[in-house]
Formats: C-alpha cells, structure tokens, sequence
C-alpha cells in the first residue's frame, strides 16, 4: 500500500520533469544565449526539489493528519482531504495552520523546527515532515 | 514587573506588519507548549483537554485579528506575554482559569433547573454587556 502510493508520487514528479526539458528545447529561438547555455552544460537543470521530498509518508500517518485538519478546521466528514490538499484550499488563514501544526506536534510527540513549520502547506508535506521527525526520535 | 519568571522576551518595535505576524505565531507556540505544564499545575487533566485550551488560545488571538498597526499589536502582545506569564508562574487561581479560558461566552447564568426558565433574558445577559 505504501509503496503503491510512493510509487504514484514519483511518477507524478518524472513528466513535470521532461516537460521542463522540452520546454527550454522549444525557447530555442528566443534567446541565443539560452541555446549557448545549452550547448555548453546540457545538464544545467537543478535537480527539482519536489523530486527529492516525493515517496516519503505512510497512509496512515496522511489518515492521522486528514483527521487533525478536518477537525481543526471543523470540515464534515466526508469532505476530501487528500494528500494533495493545501490548508489554504481547505479554508485555513495562517493562524489555523498553525494551530494544526501544534496539533500534530502534540499527536505525533514531536516538535518541529521554525524553518520547516513555514513550509508546511499541503497535508502531504506535513506527514513527510511527520515521518522524518519520528524516524529521527528513534534512531 | 510585568515579567518575573518567564525571560524578558520584549523587544523594540515590530518593524513591519510581517514582522509582528511572525511575533504573534511564536508567542501562539510559546502558549501551545506551556498548556501541559498549565493543566498539571491549575490540575485541569478531568476538565478540559490540550485541543480545546489551544482553541481557546487561538480564539483569542484571533479576536484582534483585525488590526494592522504594529505597535498596537506589540502591545498586545506584551500583554498577552504578561498574562502567558502569570499563569505558568502559578500567579493566578484555578477559578480564575476556568472562568477565563475553560467556560463557554454562554453567560455566567444558566438555566440549570425549572425555576430559572422564568428569568428575563435581561438577567441572563447582564454578565456579558450593557448593550443590547
């Protein structure tokens, strides 16, 4: 089950990343510079950061988070809260996200650093950051 | 003073508005993080639980969300800091935290038997304001 979602999330970042090649391919003629640029380091391209955060968190830690936020921001049910939902979307302000990331850190018996609390935007980052976290406790 | 225990955490001016949002979020988790030690010490473990004090806390803020200028929200936040303060430091009694922060805005009089459903909602809204 968990390699099965970590396995759709690796694929969903693999054509973002041939489309950025064939997109700079394509602006050949706009700027020379840019095809000077190609011709010398084909491999310019930084690595996506997305590509590297992919394939982390487990279902049920992604079901624990859904549980939190719909809770916090009093959503019914069967509303959907997937891993790709942002709070924003959801209808949290700033101060709701939070309150959620609080919530988590008193769930998960964790604490989160400054730094990585003002990244936190969809359900899917905050699990991954949830799983880093746990995993770091127990080694 | 305003601060005996808790480390002398005022600062001068916010200088922007993004500033003082960042002041407002960590003195939110500096809250946050002290409600266990508050629930141990004003022994609140069969009345309330951690999520709905840390409601109450963002209710709280969230009543002054509306204002914009820096400094007024310096200065609630001092004040929000002094009363943070207070409260760990065992300053305060345990009534005065129920009333404060565990009780609903239901107002003080409840209609708790027959006899009371024939008050006038004059009496029963004389604890929340003058105006209504």
């Amino acid at each position: 089950m968990a390699s099965i979602a970590g396995m759709q999330i690796c694929l969903l970042a693999g054509p973002r990343s041939i489309h950025q090649r064939s997109g700079t391919s394509i602006n050949h003629g706009l700027k020379t510079s840019v095809s000077f640029w190609r011709t010398i380091a084909p491999r310019l391209q930084p690595v996506l950061p997305q590509l590297r955060i992919a394939c982390a968190a487990k279902p049920e830690t992604v079901e624990k988070v859904s549980a939190i936020v719909r809770k916090q921001l009093a959503l019914p049910d069967d509303s959907a809260v997937t891993g790709e939902s942002s709070f924003s979307a959801l209808g949290a302000d700033s101060l709701d996200t939070v309150e959620i990331v609080m919530g988590l850190e008193e769930a998960f018996n964790i604490s989160v650093e400054e730094e990585s609390a003002q990244n936190i935007s969809t359900v899917q980052e905050a699990a991954d950051l949830i799983e880093k976290l746990v995993e770091k406790q127990k080694a | 003073m305003a601060f005996t225990l808790r480390g002398l955490k005022v600062s001068p001016n916010s200088a922007s508005l993004e500033e003082a949002r960042s002041r407002v979020f960590d003195f939110f988790k500096t809250a946050c993080r002290s409600i266990p030690s508050i629930m141990e010490i004003y022994n609140l473990h069969d009345v309330v639980t951690v999520s709905q004090l840390r409601s109450t806390i963002a209710s709280e803020i969230r009543k002054n969300a509306h204002i914009d200028n820096p400094k007024v929200i310096d200065l609630l936040l001092f004040k929000g800091m002094e009363e943070l303060g207070n409260i760990t430091e065992h300053a305060k009694q345990r009534h005065h935290i129920l009333g404060q922060y565990v009780l609903g805005k239901q107002g003080l009089v409840q209609d708790s038997s027959t006899k009371d459903e024939g008050i006038s909602p004059f009496l029963k809204s004389f604890y929340e304001t003058n105006y209504f």
